[in-house]
């Protein structure tokens, strides 16, 4: 079948069984191979991507699931929340191998901008992803830092007004 | 074979030879080619000038440097640039690191060197060792691993750039009509003392026409950026997910493969059929051991191959379950002397002069898989003379040599693409996996074919880190330090495997596999009368090199046997160790563990066990290692609920030398903490009837952000020769944290990973 649904803002079509994962159709057809494949099993979240506003893993959802959704992928993510987390996950030196790390920053992103009262607590609660490398206390650090961008950029917005 | 094989294979038999602390032969035949070694130099494209066997200024007035390591998160790409900006004067982004070509030039004798069978110390000793150096710099293997990147490529790349940065000099001298002297190299340009300027670029056409020379170099010293560190370069790209991995490759008319391998170690594939239709299905590849279904797409090969119709042969299929395994340990241990792969490694005094209270202990660990978060594969072009592969390996030069005997060509046809690793961890030393994808894209002359292990493949074709049982026994003396300790380790050999799988022919067996002992092998306390034994037991279990492998068994397996002693003693546990110091017989290394303990003291006093929470009981312990010639403390603080152990927060010490990068050795050491704490607390493979059990991160769990302790490290810089780093993270935890619940609790752990019985 075939499958319509917006990826990064643009109308895209997938072909596949519709029980096929998302995650192949990305990385293979789509060329999104910043989408990572770590287990296939919902386990570590190095696949995750955004589905109308929701960090969601790719491997676990069907090309049938996604019919006139928004996915956003690592590549697609832009704005004022994905780049204080970047500059966040920078300042804290936290990626090592790497691998696990776009799944991380996407997941992070999803919850930050899903929430505007989020403190680092409960960001943290919510990244379940899994790093091989053993980066937690730096992305501990990242979410800290990314936090702290945006308040502070929410003040001098609030004081130019 | 054709000659550049041959000799990279037998350049393998010597090096495996010194791994394993046996004989060196042939060495005369090879040491001829040291001459032809110096006069490589780096190939320049248009706009750039080749500044000798390491360095070249890009058409975009970047210097680039090569760099024979792969990155697989250790850092090793963003270590290369600070040390090369450090010597130019340049900031490290103008510094790009670049994949080294396969070349004698860029050998790793560092990782031989650690093998063998004698300390650089000692007249005699470092005469032979710096003749096995020049030796294995000449043609030794290209591989990263053991924890010398840095150690093998620092020297090499200060000097490299030394002399680049003299050439430059001098040329901007006579520029400018002045002396070297008086020149300043600002930023990628020198200035004159009137204050002109040339770049780099300027000057590259006349400073490479003149001959280099050999620059003194300071020893390393914290200096400018050394010492300091710089943000790593790959650290943004890695963020947005731009960095691109081996299974990241797409090249044009590309193929991909499922790989599915007998349920059973052993058994060979008998027939594969994939009934019905199945059009953009292209070809099914049957291998010795493994099918593979070729698609347009991954999620097509991986669907048929859950559809294929299977025959294997398990005519020779292993029948091994996990408790066979130690019971084969515990069969070789009690055969002692009489076993026939029993290595002595080490004895000094007389253990049978045993007097006083005796103390004994079995310990044992698990089998444990990598679970690299890339998971295995490869990518492999095939065609009639030759083949490039793509491939996250740590050693390029035998994956060069697998493909070429998998494709069928020459071996000097094989180019070797290594994008960043998604971890390595040892696995990646393992070729096997590109012998396989290259077998696969063979059938499919002409096409790129990648090949992807799913997760489960991933850890069924895994070369496990070796399970291990060990006899451990003391006798105290009258102040309660040891007078004997007889250490005895059963475990698989890792290198006898490792050379029958790169060389199927090789006799197994010929030598002691030294990783089996290390972290029992070098101890620094002191102790009279030790035997130091290793009782290789081959189980039929593929083993290979793992994060700190040996280090891993038995600095968990000693240094809680040395909190028993201590317990025995009434000592505290860093009172008891500072006593086993102070009667050293090597002083220097006592020397350094001392300052390590000594700080390890002060956050003790400074930083007391915080209160349990309700219905908790909270414990601190400790643990003092030596891996990879550096130095590691570790305290664990740990509260027990149950059966349940959290490990709250762990604080490193670390003397590896010189910090070149501290921030980069503080997440290295961080990251090899959670890593062994997964394996304390988490990890095992077992085997039942020859099939492996565990098939995912449910069955094979790791630590994750909620369970991963806040770790704190502190590091001593002691300005002895730059250590390893990349795994010293790894050894000490799993004994601090069971050290520390011996402290909560009063209940001995002594088997990975730790099950405590509730109380
Ligand atoms: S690959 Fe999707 S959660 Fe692991
Ligand atoms: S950085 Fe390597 S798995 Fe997270």
């Amino acid at each position: 079948m075939t499958v319509e649904f917006n990826l990064n803002g643009r109308k895209v079509a997938a072909v596949g069984a519709p029980q096929s994962p998302l995650l192949w159709a990305l990385r293979d057809e789509l060329g999104m191979v910043g989408v990572k494949f770590g287990c296939g099993a919902g386990l570590c979240g190095a696949c995750t991507v955004i589905v109308d506003g929701a960090q969601t893993r790719a491997c676990q959802t069907s090309l049938a699931d996604i019919a006139g959704k928004n996915i956003a992928t690592i590549e697609g993510l832009s704005g004022p929340v994905f780049e204080a987390v970047v500059a966040g996950w920078t300042r804290a030196q936290a990626p090592q191998c790497g691998y696990c790390q776009p799944g991380f920053v996407t997941a992070a992103t999803s919850v930050i901008a899903a929430d505007q009262n989020a403190t680092p607590e409960s960001v943290l609660a919510q990244l379940t992803n899994i790093c091989r490398c053993g980066t937690y206390d730096a992305i501990r650090d990242a979410v800290g830092l990314a936090l702290e961008t945006l308040r502070a950029d929410a003040r001098k917005a609030g004081g130019a007004k | 074979m054709s000659r550049a094989g041959t000799i990279a294979r037998r350049t393998f038999l010597i090096a495996a030879g010194v791994v394993g602390g046996g004989m060196l032969v042939g060495a005369g035949v090879v040491a001829t080619r040291l001459h032809r070694i110096d006069g490589f130099r780096l190939d320049a494209g248009p706009g750039e000038t080749s500044f000798g066997a390491w360095l070249k200024l890009g058409s975009d007035g970047r210097v680039e440097v090569a760099v024979p390591h792969q990155d697989m998160g250790q850092g090793i790409y963003a270590l290369a640039a600070l040390l090369v900006a450090n010597e130019l004067g340049l900031s490290p982004d103008r510094v790009r690191p670049v994949q080294a070509p396969i070349h004698a030039r860029f050998a790793n004798p560092v990782m031989l060197l650690d093998g063998l069978p004698f300390e650089n110390e000692g007249v005699l000793q470092r005469a032979a060792y710096w003749s096995f150096e020049k030796i294995l710099r000449a043609v030794g293997i290209q591989a990263t691993g053991g924890s010398t990147s840095t150690r093998n490529i620092a020297e090499p790349l200060r000097a490299a750039a030394a002399a680049m940065r003299d050439m430059l000099a001098r040329a901007a001298a006579a520029h400018f009509a002045t002396t070297v002297e008086r020149l300043k190299f600002v930023d990628g340009a020198v200035l004159a003392p009137d204050g002109k300027r040339a770049t780099f670029a300027e000057l590259a056409d006349a400073a490479a026409k003149l001959p280099p020379r050999d620059i003194a170099l300071a020893p390393l010293a914290p200096d400018g950026l050394i010492g300091k560190g710089a943000p790593r370069a790959d650290v943004a790209p890695k963020a947005r997910g731009q960095a691109a991995y081996a299974i990241d490759v797409r090249e044009k008319g590309q193929l991909y493969a499922a790989i599915l391998h007998a349920p059973r170690l052993g058994a060979k594939l008998k027939s594969a059929r994939l009934p019905g239709e199945a059009p953009s299905v292209r070809g099914l590849v049957e291998g010795a051991d493994y099918v593979a279904v070729v698609a347009e797409s991954y999620a097509i090969a991986a669907a048929a191959l859950d559809r294929l119709q299977l025959a294997w042969d398990e005519t020779n299929a292993l029948a091994v379950s996990t408790k066979d395994v130690f019971a084969a340990c515990r069969a070789a241990l009690d055969r002692g002397a009489d076993y026939r792969k029993r290595w002595v490694q080490e004895t000094k005094g007389d253990v049978r002069n045993a007097a006083g209270a005796q103390i004994t202990a079995v310990y044992s660990a698990p089998f444990l898989a990598h679970m690299t978060m890339e998971p295995i594969n490869a990518t492999a072009l095939v065609t009639d003379i030759g083949a490039k592969v793509w491939a996250g390996t740590q050693s390029p030069q035998l994956a060069q040599m697998a493909a070429a005997a998998a494709a069928g060509v020459d071996t000097a046809k094989v180019e070797i693409v290594t994008p960043y690793l998604g971890g390595g961890f040892g696995r990646r030393a393992d070729v096997g996996f590109v012998a396989k994808a290259v077998e696969i894209a063979r059938k499919f002359k002409g096409v790129p074919v990648q090949t992807i292990w799913s997760r489960a493949q991933d850890m069924r074709d895994d070369v496990l880190r070796p399970a291990a049982l060990a006899d451990l026994s003391a006798t105290l003396d009258a102040n309660g330090l040891p007078a004997t300790l007889v250490y005895r380790v059963a475990t698989p050999s890792i290198v006898d495997q490792f050379v029958a799988r790169v060389m199927p022919r090789a006799v197994g067996g010929l030598m002691a596999d030294r990783t089996a002992l290390d972290g029992a092998l070098r101890s620094f306390y002191g102790v009279p009368n030790v035997s130091l034994e290793h009782f290789a037991v081959d189980t039929g279990v593929p083993v290979g090199f793992w994060r700190s492998v040996g280090f891993s068994l038995n600095c968990f397996f000693l240094e809680s046997f040395v909190d028993e002693l201590a317990a025995a003693a009434k000592a505290k546990p860093l009172d008891y160790r500072t006593r086993l110091l102070a009667v050293s017989d090597n002083s220097r290394a006592a020397k350094r563990a001392w300052r390590v303990l000594e700080t390890m003291a002060r956050f003790d006093v400074a930083e007391p066990l915080e209160a349990p929470r309700e219905g908790g009981r909270v414990g601190r312990g400790f643990a003092l290692t030596e891996p990879f010639h550096s130095f590691v403390g570790m305290t664990a603080d740990v509260e027990v609920t149950g059966s349940d152990i959290r490990v709250r927060r762990v604080h490193a010490v670390v003397d590896c030398g010189l910090a070149i990068d501290p921030q980069n050795v503080i997440a290295q050491v961080r990251g090899g903490v959670n890593f062994g704490l997964s394996a304390a607390l988490h990890g095992r493979i077992d085997f039942e009837n020859g099939a492996i059990v565990q098939q995912n991160f449910d069955s094979y769990p790791l630590v994750t952000l909620a369970d991963a302790p806040r770790i704190a490290v502190d590091i001593v810089n002691s300005g002895a020769d730059i250590g390893g780093v990349g795994e010293i993270g790894v050894p000490a935890v799993a004994p601090a944290v069971a050290n520390a619940v011996f402290a909560a609790t009063g209940q001995r752990l002594r088997a990975m990973p730790f099950q405590l019985a509730r109380t």
